[in-house]
């Protein structure tokens, strides 16, 4: 099993294009299958995967165009590894989750499902800067066809709004890659798209600064960073419960994690320069999104919005410069992931049955569904940070990470465990409490074991890692400490140095 | 002995997984009414057990796992079993025992009752988590732990729909349950930045570490530090400005009430700072300190206050929790922790027996809670009136009873500190707090029987209902005794609080004037309410529509207040910000791509078929080429 | 005596008449008439070129074009042909299907 990765990627292909050739009646089941053989393939990575380790590992080479030193390159480190095995098993949920009789043209679904799941995959393995760029546009392509086809009344225009928002930003990206590999040329006459070695590249400070804003672009519309985040109610309101449910969970993970992987260790100095317009950015994100999604009267839209807020917990955890808050923020992806795509599965499953998201339809669903209720509370603790539960891990490290950078941004910041719990609660409180407004909703059904089938595992792990949060934790703090170490090492100004605690130092001066 | 504190912790964990397996669905079912009831006693036993052995041999510290590590931060699952958290333990597994039997009783006729067993033993193991942590953050576990818990509890009549706050103050049970739980939030993002500051300071969270490290940190960061976690026990503990969440709490049943708004949660404020204590006894925090105790002070007064005039049975209570929560703190705030401690312990088991005795009245009275409604119950319900009025008596602080001993620690600690507005306040408090809980317990036990009027037909509580709560109304008459061994035991771990020779010198008369003040409000309430017949109370519409009795019956309006300056605003501010979002950020993007669009709109009017236009804009662009090579060779 | 300079200047003239015949006739006979003008000033220009630097491949140019230019009238009549009897006119104004 040398080549673990590019069955990774490659398997969800080949069975895409298979899936054509399946029979219509099955294409549901082949799909669970290939997404089941699939997340065992990415288990068996994680088991076989060097957890004291923080280099990257699983490493395959193969150069495609030698003259410009582009080259299939990928490989894993803790920071991607369980990146990859959530979008492995959100995808898998995802398509358990499928309804037959909701969704029509079932089959087109599941190969569409599948190619996203190769580009996901591909996206989070590449250690190639023009195969990254490939992963991650060609992933726009499946989800295009997902909104677009499955989605609401308008979803064109969603769909369109989604594919051209974020492609213009990855093209700005796209010019900032090519940048750095003219200069990593001009200053060693090779030319190479390889990250790693893209990472010896000493840069002056004023070209970090312009190369860190290409890719900030191209990052920021992705995760959405405000003010760039309005293409994601539009995308989430129309799109189906499963292109929710991925878009949310992974795609989301994409730009910051672009972040983590390219901008940190790239410009480490830009970095730390940029810290002051992030945290202002990631701060209107986080209590901004969050009054505005108190604000909505749809579910679904309440969950979207949220979705913003907390992918600014998770921006500044990554620009907190420390193992804490960076690890912490990783930690977050992963329960973002969990949750977000837990909670849109639950408001898919309720829109389902009644054909409305509104909130104020509902009312007094608690005592009509009480297993999906008590699901969904506990999705809701888990998204409002309760400890013990997978959402705690993330937030409480990234605060208390980020507390180094700035104590005042970092109360601002953590307002969000305030607003945050009272959206939440008073979706919860419209929707579920009171007594039952709506007659026609009486006969509605609870859970059925398909829907058990796929939130039990997203409760499982969201109070296992809440608890034990250990095994992730730990190989994803390796490689975190290894990236603050390199920046450190190659961070120019003195100002970088002093803020980039890599944990050396911080053991030095106890 | 590290089994025992496994037990002592995980007996109601347990017990709530087993109750919830009898979740939504199924009926009652008997066999949880005797488990859960059961397991909490196990874990009774233990901490007592714990207790003993701690008294003998000091204390008991296990670390059962790791739980975050990252960075330099390393968290595990730690718990320490010392005199503060023994102490805690044993109140809160004894009331909890209690609280539990008598669910079974209470919530007879729910069709929840399974799930109310499951929560209230999922709170215990809260509770527990909270008061044995070794670190911070296990403490902030237990902290939000019980939080949600008492989300769920006092929600737990979900089901019962909204109305307007003059029919009920609390609006609906949902609605307390949420107003509490950001309540609480808004605290925690204090506390949390404690443990915020705590780390980058100390670099651990470790209790022993902490406090070991404490003396060498700068004065303003050990100010900040105080604070934030005072903030986060301001939250859990109701102190002014964040106490409007508890009366409201009282939408809960009433043994979650009991259990949770009296006895054991709101006290996690005054347990932080006992725990606390090498921080806040530092000098550099003494402003801190002296702030706590005085906040105590006031809300010990506020909240009294309000009680004065209320006439719903459980608000009552509720107020005069919040008015001994005040006392917890002025003393805590002083430097008397064991006094707190003290206090704490015997407040729990009285406080939990009132609430306990109004639970039976409600129960007889079918959720009736206005005490003008009832009156004269005493012939039906001799069992509870008995209870009640203990429990009154020792709230009062009459001796010999608990809250005598504890309470009048605390006003003598106050006039030690020479602190003697505090002080007097203390003291006047004390009267109030004798008035109204003999006003209460004379309009629901004594004088006219009012409740015939509106056709109630009260009927005494379950025999063993009875008997299971007489373990706390023993308690709340025999624990001020043993207040010398609790010192002793206590002052171990806890900073030693001694009278100077001048308090003890005045000590008699500082006794007799608590207790002239204590008597003479019982005396007044009993003038005022306890009359039959003719002279039946009567209410008195021009003290009704007085200024301060509105003021009190209105809560100062702080209520209010919040709705309209708070929560309204943001409100309104959400929906400008959803329009601004639509109006301003999204439609910018939209302009961009309209301009786009338009752009390609209006210059398709070249692709106009006709060749020859064609070959006139190739014409063109072929000059601007030449034009542009020209001026490119010029420009060199 | 005729320099290399008067050759350019012919040259440039019959191309400038030959780039207005293209831009300003509609009839599509003229426009092609009006690229063999051009063609041919172009190749006065190689011809005088390649004579003046004594290089014969400059004249060898002018024959390739003349032979291309000739084939493609060939080709270019025979659709005019086509379209004149499709249409009944070679005006360009009318004959415009390609609109966008």
């Amino acid at each position: 099993m040398e080549h673990i990765l590019s069955i990774l990627i490659f398997f969800p292909l080949l069975a895409g294009i298979l899936g054509f050739i399946v029979d219509k009646e099955s294409a549901r089941a082949y799909g669970i299958s290939v997404a089941a053989i699939e997340f065992l393939l990415s288990l068996w990575l994680w088991f076989s995967f060097d957890t004291n380790s923080a280099d990257m590992q699983f490493t395959e080479f193969l150069p495609i165009i030698k003259e410009f030193g582009i080259s299939y390159n990928v490989a894993v480190d803790g920071i991607s590894l369980f990146i990859v095995i959530m979008s492995t098993m959100i995808t898998l949920i995802g398509i358990i989750s499928l309804n037959e009789e909701k969704i029509d043209n079932m089959k087109n679904m599941i190969v569409s499902l599948l190619f996203l799941e190769m580009t996901m995959v591909g996206v989070f393995v590449s250690l190639d800067a023009i195969i990254f760029y490939l992963f991650w546009e060609l992933s726009l392509v499946p989800m295009l066809y997902i909104i677009g086809a499955w989605g609401g009344p308008t979803r064109v225009y969603a769909a369109v709004k989604f594919f051209l928002y974020t492609f213009a930003g990855s093209l700005i990206m796209l010019v900032g890659l090519l940048a750095i590999a003219y200069l990593y040329h001009l200053e060693t006459s090779v030319w190479t798209f390889n990250l790693l070695d893209w990472y010896q590249l000493d840069l002056s400070v004023n070209l970090q600064f312009w190369l860190f804003l290409a890719l900030f672009i191209g990052f920021a519309f992705k995760v959405p960073m405000f003010p760039f985040h309005t293409w994601l109610p539009h995308a989430h309101g129309q799109a189906p419960t499963i292109g929710s449910v991925i878009l949310a969970a992974v795609l989301l993970k994409m730009g910051t994690y672009g972040f983590v992987r390219f901008s940190l260790p790239l410009f480490p100095d830009a970095s730390v320069q940029m810290i002051p317009m992030v945290i202002v950015l990631s701060i209107i994100m986080i209590v901004y999104t969050a009054m505005v999604a108190f604000a909505q009267k749809d579910m679904k839209q309440v969950i979207a919005y949220s979705s913003v807020s907390h992918m600014g917990i998770i921006m500044i955890g990554v620009f907190a410069m420390n193992a804490e808050g960076l690890s912490g923020s990783i930690f977050q992806m992963l329960s973002h992931g969990m949750i977000s795509g837990a909670l849109f599965l639950l408001v898919g499953i309720i829109y389902e049955r009644t054909g409305t998201k509104t909130m104020s339809k509902f009312g007094g669903l608690a005592s009509i569904m009480p297993v999906y209720a008590t699901i969904f509370g506990v999705m809701l603790m888990a998204s409002v940070g309760l400890p013990l539960t997978i959402g705690f891990v993330g937030e409480f490290l990234v605060l208390l990470g980020f507390y180094e950078v700035s104590p005042i941004a970092t109360v601002l910041a953590g307002t969000s465990i305030i607003i945050g719990s009272i959206y939440m609660l008073s979706l919860f409180k419209k929707s579920f409490f009171g007594e039952v407004t709506n007659e026609s909703n009486r006969g509605l059904k609870d859970l059925n074991a398909r829907e058990i089938t796929a939130l039990l595992p997203l409760v499982a792990i969201v109070v296992w890692l809440g608890i034990y949060p250990k095994p992730i934790l730990k190989p994803i703090d390796n490689s975190v400490q290894k990236l603050l170490t390199d920046m450190e090492y190659k961070a120019r100004t003195p100002e970088a140095k002093k803020s980039i605690i890599s944990i050396k130092r911080a053991k030095e001066e106890k | 002995m590290e089994k025992l504190v496994y037990i002592a912790l995980f007996a109601p964990f347990v017990g709530s997984l087993f109750a919830g397996l009898f979740f939504a669905r199924s009926p009652k079912n008997i066999i949880v009414g005797v488990v859960n009831p059961a397991l909490i006693f196990i874990s009774w036993l233990a901490s007592v057990a714990l207790a003993f052995h701690v008294a003998e041999h000091g204390a008991i510290h296990v670390t059962m796992m790791d739980w975050i590590s990252a960075g330099a931060l390393h968290i595990p699952f730690g718990f320490v079993v010392d005199e503060v958290s023994v102490t805690m333990m044993v109140v809160v597994t004894t009331v909890s025992t209690v609280v539990h039997i008598y669910s079974n009783g209470y919530m007879d006729h729910d069709k929840s009752f399974n799930r109310f067993f499951s929560y209230l033993s999922a709170f215990v193991f809260s509770m527990m988590i909270l008061v044995m942590s070794d670190n911070f953050a296990g403490l902030f576990i237990g902290w939000e732990g019980v939080g949600v818990c008492s989300w769920l509890l006092i929600g737990f009549w979900y089901h019962k729909k909204d109305v307007t706050p003059d029919i009920n103050p609390a609006i609906s049970p949902s609605y307390a349950a949420n107003e509490a739980f950001i309540m609480n939030r808004i605290a925690d993002l204090g506390m949390l930045v404690g443990i915020f500051l705590i780390y980058w300071n100390v670099g651990s969270l470790q209790y022993d570490v902490v406090f070991k490290e404490l003396p060498h940190l700068e004065d303003g960061i050990l100010v900040a530090i105080a604070i934030a976690l005072f903030i986060g026990a301001m939250g859990k503990s109701a102190q002014f400005p964040l106490h409007t969440w508890l009366t409201d709490a009282m939408e809960g049943p009433t043994p979650v009430s009991a259990l949770i708004h009296a006895a054991t949660m709101v006290t996690a404020g005054v347990f932080l700072v006992i725990r606390a204590n090498p921080l806040y006894s530092l000098d550099a925090v003494s402003d801190v300190s002296y702030f706590i105790a005085a906040l105590g002070t006031f809300v010990a007064f506020f909240a009294a206050s309000m009680a004065l005039v209320n006439r719903d049975l459980k608000r009552i209570i509720a107020y005069s929790t919040l008015s001994q929560l005040g006392y917890m703190f002025a003393a805590a705030g002083l430097g008397a922790y064991w006094i707190a401690l003290f206090h704490l312990a015997a407040h729990a088991f009285f406080k939990a027996l009132l609430f306990l005795g109004a639970g039976n009245v409600m129960h007889a009275m079918d959720d009736e809670l206005d005490i003008f409604k009832m009156g004269g119950l005493k012939k039906v319900m001799r069992g509870t009136y008995l209870y009640m009025g203990i429990a009154s008596l020792a709230l009062a602080g009459l001796p010999p009873l608990a809250g005598y001993f504890s309470k009048d620690a605390i006003i003598e600690t106050a006039f030690n500190e020479g602190t003697y507005v505090l002080w007097f306040a203390l003291v006047f408090t004390a009267g109030l707090t004798a008035f109204y809980s003999f006003r209460q317990v004379f309009l629901t036990f004594d004088g006219e029987e009012r409740y015939k009027r509106f056709g109630f037909h009260p009927h005494e509580m379950y025999r063993y209902v009875l008997v299971a709560m007489s373990p706390l109304a023993i308690l709340a008459i025999i624990a001020g005794w043993f207040q010398d061994s609790f010192h002793e035991f206590i002052i171990k771990l806890l900073p030693e609080y001694e009278m100077s020779h001048h308090t003890h010198h005045n000590a008699w008369w500082l006794g007799l004037l608590v207790l002239f003040f204590a008597v003479s409000g019982i005396i007044i309430a009993y003038k005022k309410y306890a009359r039959k017949g003719d002279k039946a109370f009567k209410q008195d519409k021009k003290v009704e529509s007085g200024f301060f009795y509105k003021l009190l019956m209105n809560q100062y309006y702080i209520p209010a207040f919040y709705v309209e300056f708070i929560v309204k605003p943001y409100t309104a501010i959400s929906d400008k910000f959803w329009a601004i979002d639509k109006a301003v950020v999204d439609a910018t993007v939209d302009f961009i791509a309209k301009v786009i669009y338009k752009t390609g709109d209006s210059s398709r009017v070249i692709q106009n078929g006709n060749l020859s236009s064609y070959l006139n804009w190739m014409g063109i662009g072929a000059v601007l080429l030449i034009l542009a090579s020209a001026i490119a060779v010029v420009m060199g | 005596m005729i320099g290399i300079s008067h050759y350019l200047i012919l040259s440039g003239l019959l191309f400038s008449i030959g780039f207005i015949g293209v831009l300003r006739r509609k009839n599509l006979l003229m426009l092609f008439f009006a690229t063999e003008v051009m063609l041919n000033a172009v190749n006065i220009a190689f011809a005088a070129i390649g004579n003046y630097y004594g290089d014969l491949s400059g004249q060898m140019f002018a024959f390739f074009i003349i032979a291309v230019a000739a084939s493609e009238v060939a080709v270019g009549l025979g659709l005019l042909i086509v379209l004149y009897k499709k249409y009944n006119t070679l005006d360009l104004d009318i004959i415009s299907t390609m609109k966008g």
